[in-house]
């Protein structure tokens, strides 16, 4: 192991074409992922948090190399990712995995589950057919698919919602990952099952000394299932810090608006009003100042002329993308 | 007489492989300015409730038993019994819905403002074009729409502002009651909390009776005064909200409330009940709830738990409630 972090992201960039004009020229882009940096620790899980359409997914995908970064870099166990070709990219995909959101669409309903979770075992050329059958049977059996031998030769089809994800899960562990980016993989499933999923996830965890880029909208799992939280607005990250930290003492004032808005499963807990204008839009070619600032409700006239803030440690291990927070601060 | 009383309301589907028992045996009551949540895990039965309630019901869906009595003052009528052209009175009119993925429910071709004087037009023939106009302009100003974009078309709009325009569509005939069929769920939380504000607000303003259709108990939470945990086609209990919240006695009140994260309060273990809900082709026998129950008996699966009021507005089917001294902080 090398350092403290197990994976670094500098300056990550993504943009999307978003139209393109004659002879193919694009000439506006969606900057979805825009100048992000993180880094999570070893064993860590980062809850990364934002609105639909906020660039969270893409960050995952761009740190599963599913896509390529316009710009960025990315260090795992402190080594550059991104000049990797060949067999140590190979390496790379089989310490880095990936659980996405629909458990419906995210597996294939040709494969049984045994085809399914031994795939990437094919794909590495690890193992004979043996080997690989008491691999996936293990498996099974720790995501709770027991007894695995009636599961093992099933199709996605025959189990539910809950069942299918803890499939994608086994698939995930398969290679005994280092890493694995989470993409809502709760948000499909009903309440009584999510328990269930969020709580395999943490054991497993700990059992494989694994770290999690946890991809949420839903602040109260991410509070649930991570140490820290970053909360990201149309690719920005604007604030991080760590969990409890950022839920009692929110600086940014979207984190502010975001969290005043989530609604409490207490009928006598009575909310306050979030204070943001507007909705949503899409970042193609935003303009240089802050993100946030069409929405803010603190915004001056210096934020208007200036760049995007840089993120700013305000309070240790606190970190916020705000100039008006940072004046008051000082102030 | 309540406003709306619902007995023993019974819908299964036939299918090829028997009868799924979605909505099996409802009984409840809504009073003007009241609003009922109903909440429950997906497949229970929730939206088969108003399917049932408005008789949209697609052709495999079958009505057994019960009552739907509507009473807007003058007298209760049973809604079932209604030939389809006395229902066309009553639906919308007097029992309107904004349906679950409502953004996606407004035509794109027709402007927004030209679809709910459709609908207005439709429903009272003796308004005038420029009367449906204005009426559209006030609903407008009431969901928080500004009537300019009235001539504006659906893909002009963002989600939330198609969700007010469904909201206005729903209130354009003036009904006495709404169902509201998670109208955010695929909304985000801002956005959200947007939209149930001015839900609460308008309810509240025009006393109508609105039913809440959610798998969220956060949000139930929000817009509810009373609410009726449905589990596999029943209602396994009834409450006002605070009850509910605070002193459930169904164990799967219970389980539903504790296994909800939250941002409030101290971060505690969430609880998991163990199992998936059954299948309603072939509902296990007794309680439904029985093979996940923790206070389960050999009674519990052979017998089934009537639904009673065991407290002035509170009403259970469970054979071993929680205990009231399991009373929760």
């Amino acid at each position: 192991m090398n350092g403290e972090y197990i994976l670094e992201v500098r300056n990550l960039k993504k943009y999307f074409p978003a139209d393109r004009g004659l002879f193919g020229r694009v000439r506006h882009f969606v900057h979805a992922v825009d100048e992000v940096s993180f880094e999570i620790k070893h064993g860590e899980s980062l809850g990364l948090v934002g609105e639909s359409g906020c660039g969270k997914t893409t960050t995952g995908k761009v740190i599963v190399k599913l896509e390529e970064p316009t710009s960025g870099e990315l260090f795992l166990s402190g080594e550059n990712v991104g000049k990797y070709v060949g067999p140590r990219k190979r390496d790379y995909h089989r310490k880095v995995q990936m659980i996405f959101q629909d458990p419906y669409e995210s597996l294939n309903p040709r494969m049984t589950i045994f085809d399914i979770i031994a795939e990437p075992l094919n794909i590495h050329g690890i193992g004979n057919l043996k080997e690989r059958e008491e691999r996936v049977a293990d498996l099974l059996q720790e995501v709770g698919l027991t007894p695995p031998s009636s599961f093992m030769w099933r199709y996605p089809h025959e189990l539910s919602g809950g069942q299918r994800q803890r499939v994608a899960i086994a698939r995930a562990l398969v290679l005994n990952p280092t890493f694995v980016v989470a993409d809502e993989p709760t948000s499909m499933l009903d309440v009584s099952i999510r328990t269930g999923i969020m709580d395999l996830m943490m054991e497993l965890r700990q059992a494989h000394n694994m770290s999690y880029l946890y991809i949420t909208h839903d602040l109260a799992v991410a509070r649930y299932m991570c140490e820290r939280i970053a909360v990201m607005y149309l690719g920005k990250i604007v604030e991080i810090s760590e969990t409890e930290e950022l839920l009692s003492n929110p600086l940014h004032p979207y984190t502010r608006a975001l969290l005043t808005a989530v609604p409490v499963p207490d009928p006598e807990f009575s909310r306050g009003e979030p204070e943001i204008m507007g909705s949503v839009t899409k970042p193609i070619d935003p303009p240089p100042r802050c993100r946030f600032y069409d929405r803010c409700p603190i915004r001056t006239k210096d934020c208007e002329t200036s760049d995007h803030p840089p993120l700013v440690e305000i309070l240790p291990g606190h970190f916020v993308a705000c100039y008006e927070v940072e004046k008051r601060k000082q102030g | 007489m309540p406003l709306l009383s619902v007995n023993d309301l019974v819908m299964y589907y036939k299918t090829k492989m028997g009868y799924v028992r979605a909505v099996d045996g409802i009984t409840f009551t809504l009073d003007r300015g009241e609003s009922l949540g109903i909440v429950g895990e997906s497949g229970c039965g929730k939206t088969s409730i108003s399917m049932t309630l408005l008789r949209l019901l697609p052709e495999n869906g079958e009505f057994q038993r019960g009552h739907v009595y509507f009473d807007d003052g003058s007298g209760p009528v049973d809604l079932i019994g209604l030939p389809e052209h006395e229902m066309r009175k009553y639906r919308w009119k007097g029992i309107s819905m904004v349906f679950q993925a409502a953004m996606n429910s407004l035509n794109p071709v027709y402007t927004v403002g030209d679809q709910i004087v459709e609908a207005i037009l439709n429903h009272y023939p003796d308004t005038s074009f420029d009367e449906a106009r204005a009426k559209v302009a006030e609903l407008f100003k009431l969901v928080g729409l500004d009537p300019k974009r009235m001539d504006q078309y659906p893909h002009q709009y963002s989600g939330g502002m198609k969700q007010r325009a469904v909201i206005a569509l729903a209130l354009s005939c003036d009904p006495k009651i709404i169902i509201a069929d998670e109208p955010t769920t695929a909304l985000d939380v801002i956005v959200q909390d947007r939209i149930l504000k001015e839900m609460k607000r308008i309810q509240r303003k025009l006393n109508m009776g609105m039913i809440y259709i959610s798998h969220d108990i956060a949000v139930i939470a929000e817009v509810s005064d009373k609410i009726a945990v449905m589990y596999a086609g029943k209602f396994v209990e009834l409450a006002d909200s605070v009850t509910i919240f605070k002193r459930p006695r169904h164990p799967y009140t219970f389980g539903l409330m504790s296994s909800f994260p939250s941002i409030t309060g101290e971060k505690k273990k969430l609880f998991t009940i163990p199992g998936e809900p059954p299948n309603l082709l072939n509902p296990p026998p007794g309680c439904r709830f029985a093979p996940r129950c923790p206070n389960a008996t050999k009674k519990c699966s052979e017998e089934e738990p009537n639904f009673v009021e065991i407290e002035p507005g509170h009403f259970l089917a469970c054979w071993n409630p929680i205990k009231q001294e399991g009373e929760r902080a």
